[in-house]
């Protein structure tokens, strides 16, 4: 997307360039007369073009709902945008603020990490096997 | 109180929101210039030169509904009538003016 972006914004400048100097060459030529018509199709063209390019090179827009944002972040995880700092670290895209809490098997799912919730009914399950077999 | 409590069940994410205003912003403003270009290098003067800039700004924003908020404006904008369509349209007239009576006095004057 962003390098057909690149594309497009580069060809629309040749043709704004080219339909601008061609309007100045019109009037200091021949004053007082209409622009022909091919000139404002080229302007007009060149335009629409260039504006195309600029909305497809732009940053894409981040969901505003938390769950779909979160659900976003959890699916693609953190990754590089193409951007480095002066001292040339990456900038990762924005992780799950949460991930401290290491519901999710700690850190990079390495650790051991911590449950959110205690599986009451499981344990309880366990619990009346437990007494069943004859608490051994 | 309606509202806040929609806001309180379905949270908004503030970093997205200052985001999207910014790129919304951001490509209101380039193409507001690109649009003055145009209209100097036309020649066109008063009102014809102010609708050109409506006419514009309107297929910026359909842009925008198609290729960057995929025709779902709700998933990136609290109030897409207000955010996508008329957001920062009257941000760029200072520089759309500006571009506009440049281009026309280069080109035209």
């Amino acid at each position: 997307m962003s390098f057909g972006g690149t594309v497009l914004n580069t060809v629309g400048v040749v043709f704004l360039t080219h339909a601008v100097y061609s309007t100045h060459e019109h009037t200091t030529t021949t004053p007082n007369t209409p622009l022909p018509l091919d000139i404002t199709l080229e302007l007009l063209f060149s335009i629409l073009i260039l504006t195309t390019g600029i909305v497809f090179t732009s940053p894409a827009l981040k969901p505003i709902q938390w769950s779909k944002w979160a659900g976003q972040i959890s699916q693609e995880g953190q990754h590089g945008e193409g951007k480095w700092t002066q001292e040339g670290e990456e900038i990762l895209s924005e992780g799950d603020p949460f991930a401290f809490l290491g519901l999710d098997a700690g850190l990079g799912g390495k650790t051991e990490g911590r449950k959110g919730f205690w599986d009451v009914r499981g344990k309880r399950k366990e619990y009346a096997a437990w007494v069943k077999e004859g608490g051994k | 109180m309606e509202d806040e409590r929609e806001l309180a069940i379905h949270p908004v994410v503030q970093t997205s929101v200052q985001h999207n205003t910014q790129a919304v912003s951001n490509i209101r403003n380039l193409t507001a210039s690109l649009f003055g270009v145009a209209a100097g290098t036309l020649g066109l003067e008063s009102y014809p030169g102010f609708i050109f800039y409506l006419v514009g700004t309107l297929i910026v924003s359909l842009l925008l509904f198609v290729f960057r908020a995929e025709g779902k404006p709700s998933a990136y904008f609290h109030r897409p009538l207000g955010d996508l369509w008329g957001g920062e349209v009257f941000g760029g007239l200072s520089g759309f003016v500006l571009t506009w009576t440049l281009f026309y006095g280069l080109v035209r004057a």
